[in-house]
């Protein structure tokens, strides 16, 4: 409670996983992309993609978010797109343990203002919305996994999700980040939890 | 002496193919499609190579990112490197920088990222000017420096970015034959006259030698002058209500601004 007497909301995260139902064709032409043409994803055995929807602010119980999620045109499309929702690391991943996962986001342009406008006007609270792309790569085992090689565009033979002039690339696997492309959340003794870092593997963030 | 030979290359997406075949037949050149399931190696029977607009294989996971990597653009590479010109438009241009053909070093320097815009993001499309700047660009080289075109642009992705300081040297080294600017000529610094926050308002991007240039907006959709926007003033806007007057049936088949670059390389691939 705040020195006032007024309540105080705490801030929260919520990340939102959306993958489509049906085949997802950007998918399916990065895995063969990656397999032909690229010495580092030969190995790749399966390579799907997820969107990654992170939303930082003052957020309503879990299933009032959820409905929120789901009557909205902003976050996804439930006719198509199935969407799992995080708020605690204890919560279910998307991702299995034989897999890796790398989340891309535009420098500078993460934000979803769109979404927040509707967020700000359904709801009458502020939060920032933010999105990535998520791609689960997994490969044969024993294999070493070249994720660098994979994943940074450097020429033609090295690097297909992220172009690292206009990208930033988190990589983790086993329990996924949370918060992972928000920012750091300040406790409330003033101290920060740990937030998203680039190509760092895992954090015990806040629950 | 036969005219060269122009192939334009059509990825699953693209969608400008029959424009930029029309503006090369118009400058006098041949023109065919190459479609991306023809062997690459017929390829290198060409002369000059255009990557047209579109959005080839549906921008998946990044605007000409997969294109980039496709066999056809191993053979663009080799014939770039002897000095063939490669024009790239548009989603073509994202195509050249995708694959590191522009500034044309050994690996990929540039983005194009997505358009920076005040209060709006996504889409964007409108007709803006640019400006030719000193270059030893071969599609801009017989245009005056100072030079205003009007061109249409149309995109999401366009903005030139690369590490600090690069963009403002491939500048200084004639590397941006295109500036977005304003109808007097001025560069343009705000939008929307600079429509996707580009770095050194770049509107375009070749190579050090100048054979390969990568640019946003789309020539092939100004190589009318009757397509001129009513919005667009000076000296192409005169000529435009100029030559509409001298028409009887107000068909106005004349050239527009864009044709001045497939001329340029029709006239460089004529001294070659």
């Amino acid at each position: 409670m705040a020195a006032t007497g007024t309540r105080r909301t705490a801030t929260r995260v919520a990340q939102v996983w959306v993958s489509m139902k049906a085949d997802d064709p950007e998918a399916i032409s990065a895995l063969a992309v990656a397999r032909t043409r690229l010495a580092a994803g030969r190995e790749l055995v399966a390579l799907s993609r997820m969107r990654l929807i992170e939303l930082r602010g003052s957020l309503p119980t879990r299933p009032r978010l959820e409905r929120l999620l789901h009557g909205s045109i902003q976050f996804y499309n439930p006719h198509k797109e199935r969407c799992l929702v995080r708020t605690t690391l204890r919560d279910a991943s998307p991702a299995s343990a034989s897999q890796h996962v790398v989340v891309v986001t535009e420098r500078g342009g993460e934000r979803r203002l769109a979404a927040e406008r509707w967020w700000l006007h359904e709801t009458g609270s502020n939060i920032e919305v933010r999105e990535g792309v998520a791609w689960l790569l997994e490969f044969a085992a024993g294999a070493l996994a070249p994720l660098d090689d994979l994943i940074t565009v450097r020429d033609r033979r090295h690097g297909l999700l992220c172009n690292p002039h206009s990208q930033d690339a988190r990589t983790a696997s086993g329990r996924l980040p949370l918060p992972w492309i928000s920012p750091p959340l300040t406790q409330d003794d003033g101290t920060r939890s740990a937030g998203p870092h680039r190509n760092e593997p895992e954090i015990e963030g806040m629950a | 002496m036969s005219a060269a030979t122009v192939a334009v290359l059509q990825f699953p997406g693209v969608n400008c193919e029959t424009e930029s075949v029309r503006a090369l037949e118009r400058a006098g050149l041949h023109a065919e499609v190459f479609g991306w399931k023809r062997p690459a190696a017929e390829l290198r029977a060409f002369d000059a190579f255009v990557l047209p607009g579109g959005f080839s294989y549906q921008d998946r996971v990044r605007a000409g990112a997969i294109a980039a990597k496709d066999p056809l653009i191993d053979v663009l590479a080799e014939a770039a490197e002897r000095g063939a010109p490669v024009l790239g438009i548009c989603n073509g241009a994202q195509v050249l920088v995708e694959s590191g053909l522009v500034p044309g070093g050994a690996n990929v320097e540039l983005a194009l990222a997505r358009n920076r815009m005040p209060d709006r993001s996504g889409y964007y499309a409108r007709w803006i000017y640019v400006r030719i700047e000193e270059s030893p660009c071969v599609f801009t080289r017989h245009l005056a420096v100072g030079t205003v075109l009007p061109l249409p642009m149309a995109h999401s992705e366009g903005r030139f970015l690369g590490e600090p300081g690069r963009m403002r040297d491939l500048a200084r080294n004639g590397q941006t034959p295109l500036r977005y600017a304003n109808s007097n000529g001025g560069i343009a610094t705000e939008f929307p006259a600079l429509p996707n926050g580009a770095e050194e308002s770049a509107a375009a991007v070749c190579n050090a030698r100048g054979n390969v240039l990568a640019m946003m907006p789309h020539p092939e959709r100004a190589q009318d002058l009757g397509a001129v926007c009513r919005s667009i003033t000076g000296e192409w806007a005169s000529r435009r209500a100029r030559d509409l007057a001298r028409c009887e049936d107000q068909r106005l088949d004349v050239g527009g601004p864009g044709l001045e670059l497939f001329r340029g390389l029709a006239s460089y691939l004529k001294e070659c």
